[in-house]
């Protein structure tokens, strides 16, 4: 299935050509449709992302892939295997850019990731040929097609001096939209973000801005499959009882790990990991990182 | 000239007859000979025992004086063939009769006084069972095996004492037991629960284990209080039970790990190793050998901090004691067996940098490298352990901001009370098992004691395929379910204790 797209080829991605050094070819996987560059959004971010930034990219690209623009990332683990993922389950198509031969799953472990990509008909692609193994300097060279391939780009969680960055420079410099995620001033991963956004990137709190740029609005069919942790205790809560219903009002407020819950609640420890149990299997809750979120 | 001694020897925890015997011939030069496969130290009994008689102003035979040690072909080591040797030397030249029935056992000083040795407690045991009605030791060894009725246990301070009871020219009282250091009935530990800030999960979490004997793993970021937790268990853990106390004493007076005048241990053990612990260290080992770290944490606690540091190979071999709760340590010419019913408490950093998911600092690891000091620990090991807790950092400056947060909690005398509660509910139920404890329960008896009515089970289910629980973990959330019902008191394990169980399943993914 491994074929290649020349630069003089007519399918070759408009918006490619125009950056200053575009790859000579694209090996690709997948079956190649041009409508797929039509309207595409790059998501970019730390692989180290906290769960703030997962949440985050879980609901930005599940609303904007839902609108039917592809989201092109570099499957990595952190955001960008994220984005993939929200996405494909959005029902959208996404497009995979390796920092190497295409024939590679970097990081092997996200196979199952790949073969969805596949299936749900994305592509994989990269410059580089066939089995060719990721470099360090493959990376930085990836991101400038990256960059290039989408009309706009989407930074989610980014440290300072991260590859996020290297792409967003390069957005930059092709004349790109540039879209930032703001987070919290203390966390290292919104650092980055925080510094494009002074420097005038275009701050992003719901997916509207970004599809507002791409002229679409926001489906009222992804909106209602996809509920986002805002609103108040709603009626989907209304069978839980007394305790359930604080705890789900203290977690809307911010997540918290277990210990957290039992002091502002005055319960114990071990009632509250009963109910925490309780409603997770009810399927109410979930956990991450130690700390517990609304569903 | 021929006498016979009786003594006996430790290996291991058994004990076997030895008989001294010693020959002082008409003929030949004088010599001093030990044959019956003597080790250096009991070859060198020969210069004690002679040193000794001389300083205790007694004349030592100038004849050929051959000494046996029987049965042949057993190697003998050990010091305490000290005094046998000596009884038997003077029993011929000061022509006093030694008594009927009667055990010697010790090791000699130059100036003719008995040291401290070890195994007296073994002795003491050996001799009840043979139905032997003395035993005589030395007088700082005499307290630890005093504790055993029905044996005569003289405390033996110098040959020129022990020569003049014999004689009859002074009276030797038996030993009385007396508790000393160590059998107080509770020792302050090194912190009290109350003085843990916050982690309120991970406290119940070792209430739990106290309660039933479950091994724990706590995953948490360098200074969250893991080692603080750990060394406040051994105070909500009740007192060694009488019979646990000697299996306990039995070992450490096997290893001479009982100071003299000592009495038998009460307190459960914590042994804390370095992850830099050899194999041999752990669980035990040495030509002659010796109780490991394993047998020494016997009902009590073995603490294994920066669980993932230790070497695999370590760690794999904790797998079968930890499943039998003993071990036996072969090696080609002797073999020793020892008991290892411990609770293991395991803490690790969630990271190789330690600051995964740290509130405050970022974590340099990448996912692979997570991955890989996850795996270090291996699947078996895990599935051994019932508990799995988080420890997270807590911010202790909160605490002292509000007030309000810094309530009183529970001090560990009155957790510890809930535990010794909930253990003699379980000492009851598995009287016929021949276990303490829900955390040993097999699968058959997890079957017959634990039956669970068909909503707590639906809980149960659910959970396995939400959680992806293991065909092991179901068992496993069963037994902690057991255990929460039995702190408090309850006959049935409902819902809420299958729930809350839950939460100290396995967590075994990066992500969960």
């Amino acid at each position: 299935m491994e074929s290649v797209v020349k630069i003089n080829d007519p399918k070759y991605p408009a918006l490619l050509k125009e950056v200053k050094d575009p790859p000579e070819k694209l090996y690709y996987k997948g079956d190649w449709d041009s409508v797929l560059f039509e309207k595409c959004l790059t998501v970019v971010g730390s692989r180290r992302m906290t769960s703030y930034g997962k949440q985050i990219a879980n609901k930005l690209v599940s609303e904007i892939a839902g609108a039917g623009i592809t989201i092109v990332s570099g499957f990595m683990y952190g955001i960008d295997a994220t984005a993939h993922q929200a996405a494909l389950e959005a029902g959208g198509r996404t497009i995979a850019v390796m920092p190497c031969g295409i024939e590679i799953i970097h990081p092997e472990y996200q196979e199952s990731l790949y073969k969805k990509i596949l299936a749900n008909r994305g592509l994989i692609i990269s410059e580089y040929e066939g089995t060719f193994p990721p470099a360090l300097w493959t990376y930085p060279r990836r991101n400038r097609i990256m960059a290039g391939l989408s009309m706009a780009t989407l930074v989610v969680e980014a440290g300072l001096k991260s590859g996020s960055l290297i792409t967003a420079e390069l957005a930059k410099k092709f004349k790109r939209k540039l879209f930032a995620v703001p987070g919290p001033l203390t966390s290292t991963f919104s650092q980055g973000t925080l510094q494009l956004i002074k420097e005038g990137a275009e701050m992003v709190i719901s997916a509207r801005e970004v599809l507002q740029s791409y002229g679409l609005k926001i489906s009222k069919l992804t909106l209602s499959h996809r509920v986002g942790g805002i609103g108040s205790v709603s009626t989907r809560f209304s069978t839980l009882n007394k305790l359930e219903q604080s705890i789900i009002e203290k977690l809307q407020q911010e997540p918290m790990e277990i210990d957290a819950l039992s002091r502002s609640t005055e319960v114990s420890a071990s009632q509250m990991g009963t109910a925490l149990s309780l409603m997770q299997l009810k399927g109410v809750l979930f956990k991450e990182e130690g700390k517990y979120y609304v569903k | 000239m021929l006498s016979k001694v009786t003594s006996a020897s430790n290996l291991g925890l058994e004990t076997i007859p030895i008989d001294v015997e010693v020959n002082l011939a008409d003929r030949g030069l004088p010599a001093f000979e030990i044959v019956g496969l003597p080790s250096k130290a009991v070859d060198e009994s020969k210069e004690r025992v002679k040193t000794a008689i001389v300083n205790s102003r007694i004349r030592f035979p100038t004849r050929r004086i051959t000494v046996n040690l029987a049965p042949a072909d057993v190697p003998k080591e050990g010091s305490f063939y000290d005094l046998p040797i000596a009884m038997g030397i003077l029993s011929l030249t000061m022509q006093c009769k030694l008594p009927e029935s009667s055990l010697f056992f010790g090791e000699l000083s130059l100036e003719g006084t008995l040291r401290h040795t070890r195994g007296a407690l073994l002795l003491a045991l050996f001799a009840k069972e043979k139905g032997i009605k003395n035993i005589f030791v030395p007088k700082p060894s005499a307290n630890e095996a005093a504790i055993i009725k029905g044996v005569n246990v003289y405390p033996v301070e110098s040959l020129n004492q022990l020569l003049a009871y014999l004689l009859g020219e002074i009276p030797l009282a038996p030993a009385q037991y007396q508790e000393t250091k160590g059998t107080q009935t509770y020792i302050e530990p090194e912190f009290d629960m109350a003085e843990i800030l916050g982690q309120e999960q991970a406290k119940r979490a070792m209430e739990i284990s106290a309660g039933g004997g479950h091994n724990l793993f706590m995953i948490g970021s360098p200074g969250a209080g893991k080692t603080m937790m750990a060394r406040a268990l051994p105070g909500i853990l009740p007192l060694l039970a009488e019979k646990e106390s000697l299996e306990v004493t039995k070992v450490y007076s096997a290893s001479g790990r009982i100071p003299p005048q000592g009495s038998v241990i009460k307190i459960r053990p914590f042994r804390a190793p370095h992850h830099t612990i050899s194999a041999a260290g752990l669980i035990g080992g040495g030509t002659n050998p010796q109780p490991g770290e394993v047998s020494l944490a016997h009902r009590g606690v073995l603490f294994l901090d920066e669980f993932n540091e230790f070497p695999r190979s370590v760690l794999e071999a904790l797998r079968q004691p930890m499943e039998d709760g003993h071990l036996t340590i072969s090696r080609s010419r002797k073999r020793a067996s020892f008991p290892s019913r411990f609770i293991l408490i395991a803490s690790a950093n969630p990271c190789p940098c330690g600051y995964l998911h740290h509130p405050a600092r970022a974590c340099l690891c990448s996912r692979r490298e997570i991955e890989k000091y996850r795996k270090r620990v291996s699947g078996p090991i895990l599935d051994r352990i019932d508990l799995h807790v988080e420890v997270p950092v807590v911010d202790v400056k909160e605490f002292s901001r509000e007030p309000g947060l810094k309530k009183p909690t529970e001090l560990s005398p009155q957790i510890r009370l809930r535990v010794i509660k909930a253990r003699e509910i379980q000492s009851e139920r598995f009287i016929e098992e021949g276990i303490h404890t829900n955390a040993e329960m097999k699968n058959k008896q997890i079957k017959k004691y634990c039956s669970l009515s068909k909503e707590t089970k639906q809980v149960l289910l659910a959970a396995v395929s939400s959680f992806k629980l293991s065909a092991r973990s179901y068992f496993k959330m069963i037994k902690v379910a057991r255990t929460i019902a039995d702190l408090e008191g309850y006959q049935e394990i409902t819902i809420a204790h299958m729930a809350e169980a839950l939460q100290y399943r396995p967590k075994i993914h990066v992500e969960d």
